[in-house]
């Protein structure tokens, strides 16, 4: 007796592609697009996503989540400091306290509770995606992204001749990490000048890159690790409170910006 | 030199423990013949005298030349560039909120008192005044010796400036401090190295919200009052509050744990300083 109901692979294909394109088409034209799903990315889209904001995550890995499965060492174990347990507290992750003001979770259930949370809001992923150039309007104001399939990439230009595509947006968020790749499109333009990473100083570090965080160029938004690159901050290991902090600020800087409303 | 000084405190918000108001009734009970003042914000104070048009302009440029006052590179001297808009958005918001706290960015100490020798009113600015402004920015000078910035707890220059970052992270911390955090380092455990550098080396270096923190910088203020007196604002004795510490240690030593407050030398130079103002009458 067959378990599953009976469908052929035309069924199959007709399936994926047709879901798969209504979600390209539709936001072919969104109001943020994130680049980068690591856990900043993924905090700033939940953020806004939940405010009913149309969001899209570019992400170049078939994975989303980052360096967020594994801690320190390729352990799978992820820490963080007082207050960001608040954060794993609303996501529903068990963490247990080490010691005064440290906490430790599982480096899967945080990550994958945060990637549910993130599609829970509303948030649409774009994976296998490499972001390849901005979109940009009037005065350099960036108003969209330009992307393709990760693998072509990886191919010699010379035998894939495959075109990258456009899609628009108010507002892109660089989560790209110590790339700052979407800025360092910007540089490659002599429109911003980063900084590059600075002296390790990890105490001090969380604090300057949330406090950082936010727009750096019109219709630019940074955060995560990228704010260390663009600012030349000190940089730090392993450290996932001040991601999810940096990626909330991120959102509500984004949002104020979507509002109109100055964020200073 | 007039002995009817004026010694002005500026505070910062941030610091829980520091209280200006004690360091003030310290100052006068060592050299009763200074006038003390705790103020409001110097910021603050400097933005909030003006008219709404004329504080906006003037707190675009105060944010653009606090950005331009970070040392973005350690190891080059003056460096001269052009702020990121993030950074004088940055700056602008710290200007904003008098509450705010600079983490994570080292500031050149010799252009942080320029663009604050600006903010002290016109009429103040002589020797008849001392301005001690307490900030929690972190900064740094320039050292020709081995050619990086160094940073400071102290500034003693018009204004003088005390950090409350600085206090806790110029001197440096106990050795085997740095070998265990190179340790953690190295094994990627970040988190884990600031928690448990915070709980083994605890009340071994003065920390954020250090309840000797009002205490520690008694001495600093001295040591601002002894700059501008004679010049020089250190002693080579180590239990002296006027010692120039380098070692979180030695802070501990002539601040808090000193048999005496000051050296015989000086001990009998404030003294001079009380009966010269007597004399001038």
């Amino acid at each position: 007796m067959p378990i599953f109901h009976p469908v052929d692979e035309k069924d199959i294909t007709r399936a994926i592609v047709g879901s798969f394109l209504r979600q390209f088409e539709e936001y072919a034209d969104s109001d943020v697009v994130i680049v980068g799903g690591g856990p900043s990315g993924l905090m700033a889209g939940k953020g806004l996503a939940a405010h009913g904001l149309k969001v899209l995550i570019v992400e170049r890995n078939n994975y989303i989540g980052g360096g967020f499965w594994i801690g320190g060492y390729l352990m799978n174990k992820v820490t963080f400091r007082a207050p960001a347990q608040k954060v794993l507290e609303e996501l529903g992750v068990p963490y247990e306290e080490a010691v005064e003001g440290l906490y430790v979770a599982d480096g899967p259930h945080a990550c994958s509770k945060l990637i549910g949370a993130a599609c829970d809001a509303g948030v649409k992923f774009a994976n296998m995606t490499v972001f390849d150039d901005l979109v940009l309007r009037e005065n350099n104001r960036v108003a969209g992204v330009v992307i393709n399939w990760t693998p072509i990439s990886a191919l010699p230009r010379e035998i894939t001749c495959v075109d990258p595509v456009a899609l628009e947006c108010k507002l892109v968020i660089d989560a790209t990490g110590h790339d700052a790749t979407v800025v360092k499109k910007l540089e490659a333009r002599g429109l911003i000048h980063t900084v590059g990473m600075g002296a390790m100083w990890v105490e001090r570090s969380e604090d300057a890159i949330v406090e950082h965080t936010g727009e750096v160029h019109p219709g630019l938004v940074v955060t995560g690790m990228a704010v260390s690159t663009v600012y030349g901050l000190p940089r730090m290991g392993p450290t996932f409170g001040a991601m999810l902090l940096s990626g909330r600020r991120a959102a509500e800087v984004a949002q104020r910006l979507l509002q109109g409303v100055p964020v200073s | 030199m007039n002995k009817r000084l004026h010694v002005h405190l500026y505070p910062e918000h941030c610091a829980r423990t520091l209280d200006l108001v004690e360091l003030s009734a310290y100052v006068a009970e060592v050299i009763p013949c200074i006038e003390t003042e705790v103020r409001g914000d110097l910021g603050t104070s400097y933005l909030s005298a003006l008219t709404e048009s004329a504080r906006k302009a003037a707190l675009g440029k105060l944010a653009e030349a606090f950005a331009k006052a970070k040392v973005r590179n350690p190891t080059q001297h003056d460096d001269e560039f052009g702020p990121l808009w993030g950074e004088i958005d940055y700056e602008s918001r710290r200007l904003a909120d008098s509450n705010s706290k600079a983490f994570g960015v080292l500031y050149d100490g010799f252009k942080m008192a320029y663009i604050l020798r600006d903010l002290i009113p016109r009429e103040e600015r002589n020797l008849a005044h001392l301005h001690i402004v307490f900030t929690n920015q972190l900064f740094g000078t320039w050292e020709e010796g081995d050619r990086r910035y160094h940073a400071r707890a102290s500034f003693y220059s018009f204004p003088t400036l005390l950090s409350t970052s600085g206090i806790v992270e110029a001197p440096a911390k106990p050795r085997e401090y740095y070998f265990l955090k190179q340790q953690y380092t190295a094994l990627g455990m970040q988190d884990a190295m600031v928690v448990e550098l915070e709980r083994r080396f605890r009340g071994r270096f003065i920390d954020y919200d250090d309840e000797r923190l009002t205490e520690v910088m008694k001495g600093y203020v001295m040591q601002a009052i002894a700059y501008h007196f004679w010049g020089d604002p250190f002693c080579e004795d180590e239990n002296c509050r006027l010692y120039n510490a380098h070692w979180q240690e030695e802070v501990i030593q002539s601040q808090l744990e000193s048999p005496y407050e000051f050296c015989p030398y000086h001990r009998r130079k404030l003294a001079e300083l009380t009966e010269e103002a007597s004399d001038e009458g």
